[in-house]
């Protein structure tokens, strides 16, 4: 009689329990599942050239049912405000931080104050520690290959001859892995063909004075724009005729740059696939927060040769599309 | 037991009950899913036609009402502003309205702008289509506006509604094709509005090829991320199907979009349908719970109500089992009060039996008893009364008397007023008065000699124990021996009781002889009165309990001698009574009475 009792009672709790961690599933599915959430922080968030890989993020976001939170930069940001930003985001219940490096910053410090827990994944350049590299995830293009590219499209379109033909290269920073591995890209094949670089010109300011800057520049045949910011000055002193009849090639990923190749401005445009940094950086982010056993992967994303021919066939106008969201 | 089988039933019914509650409720909510995506499609659709409708009476409006009345050459102004009438109307729908000759020349656009360089017009799509099916108008796919330069450095995404015109330019008539650029945006933000759930479920809108015009997911299915099945879905007619797509089991809801044959597709997933069913999953295992419990609770109280009245029955027939005899109990339901009644009256009736036994058992005992006593004392009236005939015979009056005066001794104390137990004292005065009236008998032929310390005087025993015993060792153990007898009665206190012993010193016994004494009273005798030395153990043992009685000691031409153990019960009235009440048959009473 006891026994049975004390079997009664057991079941009768055991039942109880049950149903308040019911109660408590039901509660929490009706309060919604909490939703993770990703941080990123990039250098001029607001410039155009990210408009594709927000573009991305956003869909990733849409896709892992993510939040995606955006930190608003103005200009380049210095190692130390990178860092401040990295830590207030993860006390601001960051899951993860998407971060593109400032150039040559060292990471591990950088880093230190992360918990273990939360992912970085890093986007454009790899993380530097002193004067090695740090193996963190990375999603970004092949720089070099992009630059090599562009090479190459010159190159074409001078039936692989060079020879006295003269180059000014321009880059808004050239401490950016992204830059350094696109001009040395670039150089292996153009320096090879016979080319000659008069002129090195980094550093742009925002604004008028980049174009000025350009403009200022001995007259070469060609002018070499390693980033999005250098084609549209480029772009912008062509269009006012101040390049002195330089052609520009370039590597860019905004509608402004697309204008100047669509324009006749720039003669050819490489474009990497910005749309895909952002979109697998941040899936990379999410897959990681879900499962213990998946950590973020490097991924290496694809780019695109355009010139004013081909620049509105069906697959190039998805650029296009993503671009202008 | 009850509990556990009512609670299991209890339990399964409503697990039962719960699965189908879900199954039906589950293929209910299906249904109006499929339903209600059903109604959204329709209604969007609707919405999607009547926006298509609008675009192709800009374009009727542009061509008929602008275009077809007006020579160019005589009034292109009234037609650049009928152009810019219409467009004004539409602007939040319209990107541009734009006229082409057959060369592919621009003849007139709204908004102004400046055309790009060379949009090599006759190659694009639109232009194409229109050129090729002169008598319809062409809805094309979204795709990117290259016709005009826009120093915001925007692409805008639209649609493109494109027909073959007749242009009248100085009065000749010729082709060219009437352009009416959508904005994307507003399908878009339809195709936006219906998408906002985040189940899985989907909507997208593809062409009559399956080439897709919106997709929430446009770019990654262009990238290879992702993919869509929508090229078959392209080929259903309106309504629902079930696929299987990169093994997840999906409905997809058709709807054709009238004048451009585009498919707006649903796509609900099977996990869409149990997304929204958690809860009412959730809901269900609760409502389980709580009733599994509210069962258990209730087949508790019913079965306890049902199985304590038992339990409480059997507990008492197991207390009255153990022999604590407490009361059956009778309640609970009619027919347990019933049973407890039914086991009451057999244990009453049991009790009255066995107490009915019990005194039988003690009248029977007592009758042997008497019964016993009463075959002494024929045997020896019979055998004193012929010894004092014979005497009277040979004229010895005085051996004569003293023999009737032991006699009369002796049977005052076998009497003893009815008494049963008596003294050792009158115990040894009734022995002595026998040997007296022996020895006469048997002409002194052996000796009698008593020695029993005074101590045990005063202690209880049995009357009429030692005679047979003195009467036996007459018969058995003297008769026969050449030389002249001697028996020898001797008493003293041992440890818990008193020993008295009669020996002699005749032909003594075999050892199997000895067994038989006291185990045997059914055996012939042949001598004495016949009463065994069987009779004398068992009254004993009878009135002082097992422990107590004769033990005999042996040897062949040496002598026998019987031992009589008795306890040690000082004689009072109260003693007395008591053991002739026949309680004392136990040790345990028999303490408590020589505590007395």
């Amino acid at each position: 009689m006891k026994n049975s009792k004390k079997v009664f009672v057991l079941i009768e709790v055991v039942m109880g329990v049950m149903v308040i961690l019911v109660a408590a599933a039901m509660l929490r599915e009706k309060n919604g599942e909490e939703r993770g959430k990703v941080s990123v922080i990039i250098h001029n968030s607001e410039d155009s050239q990210w408009v594709s890989f927000k573009y991305g993020l956003r869909m990733a976001a849409q896709d892992h049912q993510t939040e995606v939170f955006v930190v608003s930069t103005d200009g380049i940001l210095s190692e130390e405000e990178e860092k401040e930003a990295i830590d207030r985001e993860i006390q601001n219940g960051a899951d993860a931080v998407i971060v593109q490096p400032v150039p040559g910053a060292d990471m591990k410090k950088m880093l230190k104050n992360v918990p273990q827990k939360v992912s970085v994944i890093l986007v454009e350049s790899q993380a530097t520690e002193g004067e090695g590299t740090l193996d963190l995830p990375t999603v970004k293009p092949d720089n070099f290959a992009i630059g090599k590219a562009l090479g190459e499209e010159l190159v074409k379109d001078y039936n692989g001859n060079l020879k006295g033909k003269t180059l000014g290269i321009i880059s808004e920073n050239r401490a950016f892995e992204a830059v350094e591995d696109r001009e040395e890209g670039f150089r292996s094949v153009a320096d090879a063909m016979g080319a000659r670089t008069v002129w090195d010109l980094s550093d742009l300011e925002r604004g008028e004075g980049a174009e000025h800057a350009i403009e200022r520049q001995e007259k070469v045949d060609f002018v070499i724009a390693l980033d999005n910011y250098s084609v549209i000055s480029a772009g912008k002193a062509a269009a006012k005729n101040n390049l002195h009849g330089a052609l520009v090639y370039g590597i860019g990923n905004s509608t402004e740059a697309i204008y100047y190749l669509d324009t006749g401005r720039a003669r050819s445009l490489v474009v990497p696939d910005e749309f895909n940094v952002g979109y697998q950086s941040f899936t990379e982010a999410a897959e990681s927060l879900g499962s213990i056993f998946k950590k973020p992967e490097n991924r290496t994303v694809s780019f695109t040769v355009l010139w004013r021919d081909n620049l509105f066939s069906r697959e190039n106008q998805e650029f296009l599309f993503t671009m202008s969201q | 037991m009850i509990m556990v089988v009512f609670s299991a039933i209890s339990v399964s019914i409503m697990l039962i009950l719960g699965v189908v509650m879900y199954f039906r409720f589950s293929a209910t909510s299906q249904q109006e899913m499929i339903q209600a995506t059903q109604k959204l499609m329709e209604q969007t659709g609707e919405n999607m036609e009547d926006y298509l409708m609008n675009m192709r009476q800009v374009s009727d409006a542009a061509y008929y009402n602008v275009i077809k009345e007006n020579d160019f050459s005589e009034h292109g102004n009234d037609i650049q502003q009928g152009l810019s009438l219409l467009y004004e109307a539409n602007r939040e729908r319209l990107r541009t309205i734009a006229l082409y000759n057959k060369y592919g020349s621009l003849i007139g656009a709204e908004p102004i702008a400046t055309q790009k360089e060379d949009p090599n017009v006759t190659r694009q799509g639109w232009y194409q289509q229109a050129m090729s099916e002169m008598e319809n108008m062409h809805f094309s796919t979204p795709h990117i506006q290259n016709l005009f330069e826009d120093d915001t450095f925007r692409y805008y995404w639209v649609i493109s509604l494109s027909r073959v015109v007749e242009l009248t330019d100085k009065g000749i008539s010729q082709l060219g094709v009437l352009l009416v650029d959508m904005d994307y945006a507003g399908i878009s933000r339809m195709m936006t509005k219906i998408n906002a759930q985040n189940n899985g479920q989907y909507y997208y809108l593809c062409d009559s090829n399956g080439e897709i015009i919106y997709h929430t997911q446009q770019i990654q299915i262009s990238d290879g991320i992702m993919s869509e099945n929508s090229e078959k879905a392209a080929s259903y007619r309106d309504g629902v199907y079930d696929e299987v797509f990169e093994g997840e089991r999906r409905k997809v809801i058709v709807n054709t979009i009238s004048y451009t044959g585009w498919r707006l597709v649903g796509v609900i997933p099977n996990s869409a349908f149990t997304h929204g069913m958690f809860n009412i999953r959730y809901f269900i295992v609760l409502l389980i719970l709580l009733m599994a419990m509210m069962l258990g609770a209730v087949s508790q109280i019913v079965s306890a109500r049902i199985s304590r009245p038992l339990l409480k029955l059997n507990e008492s027939v197991l207390e009255y089992e153990a022999g604590e005899k407490p009361e059956i109990y009778v309640g609970g339901p009619m027919e347990i009060r019933y049973l407890g009644d039914s086991i009451q009256r057999s244990y009453e009736q049991i009790d009255s039996l066995m107490r009915k036994i019990v005194m039988e058992q003690t009248e029977r005992r007592k009758s042997e008893l008497d019964a016993l006593q009463s075959q002494i004392n024929p045997h020896f009236l019979y055998n004193a009364l012929d010894s004092i005939i014979w005497m009277v015979e040979g004229e010895r009056n005085d051996e004569a008397v003293f023999m009737i005066s032991q006699l009369a001794k002796l049977f005052r104390i076998s009497l003893a007023k009815g008494r049963t137990v008596i003294t050792v004292e009158e115990e040894l005065q009734h022995a002595r008065s026998y040997m007296n009236i022996q020895k006469i008998r048997y002409k002194d032929c052996f000796s009698f000699i008593m020695d029993v310390d005074p101590e045990i005087y005063s202690l209880s025993t049995v009357k009429l124990i030692l005679q047979p015993i003195l009467e036996n060792a007459i018969n058995y153990g003297l008769h026969g021996a050449d030389d002249c007898g001697e028996i020898k009665l001797t008493g003293r206190r041992v440890e818990g009781g008193a020993l008295l012993a009669v020996s002699d010193n005749g032909i003594g016994m075999s050892e199997e002889e000895v067994r038989c004494l006291l185990t045997d009273d059914n055996r012939i005798h042949k001598h004495g009165s016949g009463v065994g030395l069987v009779n004398v153990n068992n009254r004993i043992r009878i009135f002082f309990g097992d422990e107590y009685g004769l033990k005999i000691e042996s040897e062949p031409d040496e002598g026998t001698t019987v031992f009589v153990c008795i306890p040690a019960i000082p004689y009072t009235e109260e003693s007395r009574k008591v053991l002739e009440a026949g309680h004392t048959f136990g040790r345990q009473e028999r303490k408590t009475d020589g505590e007395i």
